[in-house]
């Protein structure tokens, strides 16, 4: 198996077929790599947002434990 | 009233009087059928020659649709006026009223429907030797629409903008039958064997009416605990 | 639970947080596998599958087209059986992996009729074509909208589930007497049909590739779907104290002490 095409401007150019290749070539794979990376990025929202969520919570109370005692260090 | 409803036979004759008593409601998806008929020729041609062309497909489009409009309110009376969890609770077999309430239904619509169409093959210029397996296909199709069109109703009747949804969700399976259902007519009038296609309507609906009444009735059943 | 047999496995399945932790472990190769067997046959077909004696390199849109459109279809059952599994034994998690399905179905069917319509600009001189293939891949696209808006129509989640789940199996039950009355309705008035994706009669340098892609496909799906599934389970089970324990172990401090 050799390679079809002499050079990268010959596989880019496709014998004058080149738009409708990398057209379907290029949508194809944006969507497909759309597909990935946007559970990737909820992915890491989400985490952010529940560790925020428990943060506060944990702080919260260990807030309101402590209410009694003066709290200087702990804000 | 609702509690002699029970069964097949019950729930048939049930709607076909709540029908009756709201025949100007019933009456519309014909009027629709009609009226829509008359938009072709104004839209495309009044050309015989091109109308004959088009006459079947457009009269079983037309058919379809017609059809699709009455289905949205199936179940909508009855889920409002509770009617619906009566049927639910009651201690028999669900696909039955099922059957009864859809078979009334096409007794409304689809019937109406096909006896009406050879008045519009006419007004569209459909060819003598279609007018027979119109009428054929429309009989069996509608009725097939009436039993896919009804699952779609189920599951969308809780919902208040249903009728849109329900279009989405019902008219990719409304395909099959209306491929076959105006193949059938167009092939008649080719000279070809158009049982064939009628044939395969007809096995559509008994696959229809043994499977739909179960999905019907579990979707009835999920919308009702919303 | 069952008596005598153990069913311990099952059930154990149908845990989002034995899924979670599980598919935590196959990323990394799942990543490696997918984006390896991509390039890999992306650049065969391409560059040096040879090219077809009528249609020359436009032919080459088939390495994303048929895979596409094979695991459009293949997905399709998958959610259906997922909703199915979640029908019957109330998993769950099923119900995630059903309503994970769903828009990766529903974009690798674009991408079918997308690379489909390009592909029929210079192969028949007009960009959309009646043919039974791209119709019927129309009629899947309209099937996985369905189930999509379905979901997203009910407030309460639970019901919107099991209705998609419904109208899943119905659709499924209807896709073989869809792709059949197609196919039936387009001989019927095309005669002559162009069957570009025939693949017996494919070069065996030309199917390699192909098949290559196919598999690559498969692999993208299963990476995709593990992706968003997990993502569905963080949203749904954000409560439990797994997912919290993870999020703070993970996560850096966000808020300002």
């Amino acid at each position: 198996m050799s390679p079809q095409f002499d050079s990268l401007k010959q596989l880019w150019d496709m014998a004058g077929h080149g738009p409708y290749v990398w057209t379907a070539v290029l949508v194809s794979l944006a969507v497909l790599g759309w597909l990935l990376i946007r559970p990737v990025q909820q992915h890491r929202d989400n985490l952010q947002s529940i560790a925020r969520q428990s943060q506060r919570q944990q702080l919260q109370q260990a807030a309101s434990t402590s209410s009694a005692e003066p709290s200087e260090e702990d804000k | 009233m609702i509690a002699e409803s029970q069964g097949f036979a019950g729930y048939l004759r049930r709607d076909l009087l709540l029908a009756y008593r709201r025949r100007g409601e019933v009456a519309s998806p014909l009027i629709f059928f009609v009226l829509v008929s008359t938009l072709i020729p104004l839209g495309i041609s009044p050309d015989s020659a091109r109308l004959a062309e088009l006459a079947p497909g457009i009269i079983w489009v037309m058919a379809l649709l017609a059809t699709l409009l009455s289905t949205e309110t199936l179940f909508a009376s009855d889920y409002q006026d509770g009617s619906l969890e009566q049927l639910l609770i009651s201690p028999q077999l669900l696909a039955l009223p099922v059957l009864g309430k859809i078979l009334a239904h096409w007794l409304v619509t689809g019937l109406p429907l096909t006896l009406v169409s050879p008045l519009i093959g006419l007004m569209l210029s459909l060819p003598a030797a279609g007018l027979l397996p119109m009428m054929a296909s429309l009989a069996l199709g509608t009725a097939c629409l009436s039993l896919i069109g009804a699952v779609g109703a189920a599951l969308t009747v809780s919902l208040r903008k249903g009728g849109l949804l329900l279009s989405v969700l019902v008219i990719p399976l409304y395909m099959p039958v209306i491929i076959f259902g105006s193949a059938a007519v167009q092939s008649a009038i080719d000279g070809l064997n158009w049982l064939g296609p009628l044939a395969v309507l007809a096995a559509m609906l008994s696959a229809a009416a043994a499977l739909c009444p179960l999905a019907i009735a579990g979707a009835l059943r999920l919308v009702s605990n919303n | 639970m069952a008596a005598g047999r153990n069913w311990n496995w099952f059930h154990r399945m149908g845990s989002p947080r034995w899924f979670y932790e599980t598919t935590g472990r196959w990323l990394p190769w799942l990543w490696v596998l997918t984006l390896g067997l991509m390039l890999t046959g992306l650049i065969w077909g391409l560059a040096y599958a040879p090219q077809d004696a009528k249609q020359g390199n436009s032919f080459r849109i088939i390495y994303l087209h048929v895979p596409a459109s094979f695991l459009a279809l293949a997905g399709y059952y998958l959610m259906a059986i997922a909703g199915a599994i979640g029908l019957i034994w109330k998993m769950k998690l099923s119900y995630m992996v059903m309503k994970s399905a769903a828009p990766i179905g529903a974009a690798l069917t674009f991408i079918a009729l997308f690379t489909g319509a390009v592909w029929g600009k210079p192969t028949w001189g007009t960009y959309w074509v009646w043919d039974a293939r791209i119709t019927s891949m129309l009629i899947l696209l309209f099937l996985y909208l369905g189930v999509l808006a379905l979901q997203y129509a009910f407030h309460s989640q639970e019901t919107g589930n099991k209705a998609s789940a419904i109208l899943a199996l119905v659709g499924t039950v209807n896709i073989p007497i869809i792709y059949k009355s197609v196919d039936w309705w387009y001989t019927l008035h095309q005669p002559a049909t162009i069957k570009f994706t025939s693949a017996p009669s494919m070069h065996m340098d030309m199917f390699q590739p192909l098949l290559v892609m196919i598999i690559a496909m498969y692999s993208f799906y299963g990476l995709a779907l593990i992706l968003y599934t997990r993502v569905e389970i963080l949203r749904r089970e954000r409560k439990s104290s797994w997912v919290r324990e993870l999020a703070l172990r993970t996560q850096p401090a966000q808020v300002d002490q």
